[in-house]
């Protein structure tokens, strides 16, 4: 079992926890509470996998094609985004309970995705037909050189076995980090979740600013919910994505509503949970002889660990939850 | 605003109404009531049905089904409620997949002597108006493994559902793995065959999953046997990072799901409803079905591999060689051990195999 394998399955179980704990970011930083990443990304993964499989359908040799996973990334995020303002609606204009509104619409996803999916293809689960994997053998034979030669283990690590959804999120992840703490935009919709009074008195409208995050949030939580039927699940999608919304959410709050803090804390989930599945196929790990279980506790361990130690200071936005009116103080 | 919620509010629930009174003036008397999970599954559901409409085609019955309330979260009381609809309706015999079904079916099998009951992948209920249907799994997964053997693969793996718990996926697993020994030993070969129930016992795809099954192809697995529902979603996955990975699939003929998939380990629902179904007809329940448990194998054509063209994969195993090995086991010449034990899920069992077959090497994975 080599390093390179090792790396390219922990980053498998990262990439989509990482975009998906960043969508949280950008939503409770705005002031919402956004429990219902989870169901975000059901709709998402649903969305793609309904666009792909239409695609394949109508022509079976777009099975690998790359600017077909672009496309249904977008509207993952596309649909994700339009799931979300179900949240924000009810969030921002009816002022509702933000907890009760996102449990409800992890709820509805599931639903949706079933009741389409019987209507429309008479299943609940979609299965598209599509292999997003790169391999080495499709890349030209003089590139493929390069494969064998002195830095053979850098283009192994980053061009053998990939998906350009991995990129594509490190790049959106970065980006939109930058432009949340960097950018104007950015620091008003951060100032929304901290005191929003305080926000619409230098003239930022708050409305605006927690749609604006909430949608993000659902945006990546869509490209997040395909990415991760597409690694794991060969792009079938199904009325679940496992729980991996809430282990964002937990990841988010693990991370302290930080970006930076998210990506080492998915990298670290990841790479834990990896060891738990892979510890008995590892020798150096199954001579240890622990149980895979104890793997995949570690994680949560340091979760409660962290989370008893950083109490004083955590990052959580202080008005997230609590719905803005105009005029109050 | 208000008012025109209320009418179309009122219009709707008056359409619903009427909508429950149109009774069909005909009986309907043979009724499929679906397991959890949709009609059209290409699996349990799917098969039953299909056997039930066959059968009432070619003799011009009046067939429906009745597919439970809330989905695959139905509890006992959504099945009878879909069982004493399709009563009322006029139903003979209710066919119903599934081990879910045991606890409704008793109950409305009490109460409703006349009517008869076929328990699909189920057992004995100790009522003479219920005969169920099992199927001997461990044939189907035999010639799964004999096949990919004699193909020339002798690095195999096996992933399977139900936590170690389930009879039909034990059956399967067991039986594959007489099935690459006796071909093996046959050939003069050994297999390797890495086992595992650990990904599975939800049924379902994971990155968990995923991640195991690389690891094997990774380490020269060739063969997979996916043996789970969603599971095999995670295995295809999987086998797209592998230039040669290739996976067997189960229950159904599912070479539509991937290039990957070199044959599937079948049972054949829709023949076994069908079957049923005629002796039922026939007017042998009393002889043979009632309280009574048929299992079902190759020698009823219920168990196998697909042969049409699109799914037979094999380059070097021959149809006339499958046409052979069929053969064997329908008429007992071939012999494979069913026993399997109650939690598969343990160092043990898997060590008392590897023992018992030679050409074997067995490493279980917990």
């Amino acid at each position: 079992m080599d390093a390179i394998f090792i790396i390219q399955q922990t980053i498998l179980f990262t990439i989509p926890l990482m975009i998906v704990g960043l969508g949280g970011v950008f939503s409770e930083r705005s002031g919402i509470i956004n429990l219902a990443l989870d169901g975000e990304m059901v709709i998402g993964a649903f969305a793609g996998a309904i666009v792909a499989k239409l695609v394949i359908a109508s022509n079976p040799a777009l099975a690998n094609a790359q600017w077909l996973f672009l496309v249904c990334l977008l509207i993952s995020a596309a649909a994700g985004a339009l799931f979300s303002l179900l949240l924000s609606f009810a969030a921002i204009n009816l002022k509702a309970d933000q907890t009760i509104e996102g449990t409800a619409l992890n709820m509805i996803a599931p639903a949706i995705v079933c009741m389409i999916g019987l209507l429309s293809f008479n299943s609940e689960r979609i299965f598209s037909g599509a292999n997003f994997v790169i391999l080495k053998s499709s890349y030209s034979p003089s590139f493929q050189q390069a494969f064998d030669g002195p830095m053979g283990w850098f283009f192994d690590l980053f061009f053998n076995n990939i998906y350009i959804s991995t990129y594509i999120i490190v790049i959106l992840y970065v980006l939109l980090s930058v432009w949340l703490y960097k950018s104007k935009i950015g620091t008003h919709l951060r100032a929304c979740g901290e005191h929003p009074q305080a926000a619409a008195s230098v003239g930022i409208n708050v409305y605006r600013m927690r749609y604006l995050g909430a949608t993000i949030s659902g945006a990546l939580a869509g490209i997040g919910g395909f990415a991760y039927i597409t690694t794991c699940a060969a792009t079938t999608a199904e009325s679940s994505v496992g729980g991996l919304g809430f282990l964002a959410l937990a990841i988010m709050i693990f991370g302290n509503w930080n970006p930076l803090f998210i990506a080492l804390g998915a990298v670290f989930f990841g790479f834990l949970k990896c060891l738990g599945v892979l510890s008995s196929q590892i020798s150096w790990i199954s001579a240890a002889n622990l149980p895979s279980y104890f793997y995949n506790i570690i994680p949560y361990a340091v979760v409660i660990l962290v989370l008893i130690l950083t109490r004083s200071k955590s990052g959580c936005p202080k008005a997230e939850g609590i719905p803005y009116e105009k005029g109050e103080r | 605003m208000k008012k025109s919620f209320i009418l179309l509010s009122s219009a709707l629930l008056t359409a619903s109404i009427l909508a429950g009174c149109n009774k069909n003036k005909e009986p309907v008397e043979i009724a499929v009531v679906t397991d959890v999970g949709q009609l059209m599954d290409g699996g349990f559901n799917q098969g039953t049905y299909e056997g039930a409409k066959k059968y009432a085609e070619a003799h011009k019955i009046a067939y429906n089904y009745y597919a439970p309330a809330n989905g695959s979260k139905a509890t006992d009381a959504d099945r009878e409620a879909a069982m004493n609809s399709a009563i009322e309706n006029g139903a003979k015999v209710i066919v119903a997949p599934g081990f879910l079904q045991e606890k409704a079916m008793r109950n409305v099998a009490q109460a409703n002597p006349d009517v008869k009951f076929v328990f699909v992948d189920g057992w004995n209920l100790g009522l003479k108006n219920i005969t169920a249907i099992s199927y001997k799994e461990e044939e189907a997964g035999y010639m799964a493994g004999y096949a990919v053997t004699k193909e020339g693969y002798t690095k195999l793996g096996g992933t399977f559902g139900g936590g170690g718990s389930n009879p039909a996926c034990n059956r399967f697993s067991y039986g594959f793995i007489q099935g690459a020994n006796d071909a093996a030993t046959a050939m003069g070969k050994t297999v390797e065959y890495k086992m595992s129930f650990k990904n599975g016992s939800s049924f379902s795809a994971s990155t968990e999953l995923q991640t195991q099954i690389s690891g094997w192809y990774k380490a020269g697995t060739e063969v997979v046997f996916s043996c789970g529902g969603s599971m095999v979603n995670s295995v295809i996955a999987a086998a797209q990072s592998y230039e040669n990975a290739k996976i067997v699939g189960v229950d159904t003929d599912q070479a539509a799901l991937s290039p990957k998939i070199i044959t599937s380990a079948t049972k054949g629902l829709a023949v076994s409803v069908e079957k049923v179904l005629g002796e039922f007809y026939d007017g042998k329940w009393d002889a043979q079905l009632a309280d009574k448990t048929s299992k079902l194998g190759a020698a009823d054509n219920a168990t196998g591999l697909p042969t049409a063209d699109g799914s037979w994969r094999f380059k070097t195993f021959t149809k006339e060689e499958y046409k052979t090995l069929f053969d064997g086991i329908a008429k007992g010449s071939i012999t494979i051990d069913s026993k399997t034990p109650e939690n598969m899920n343990t160092q043990e069992v898997w060590t008392a195999i590897d023992e018992k077959l030679t050409a074997a090497t067995i490493s279980f994975e917990a």
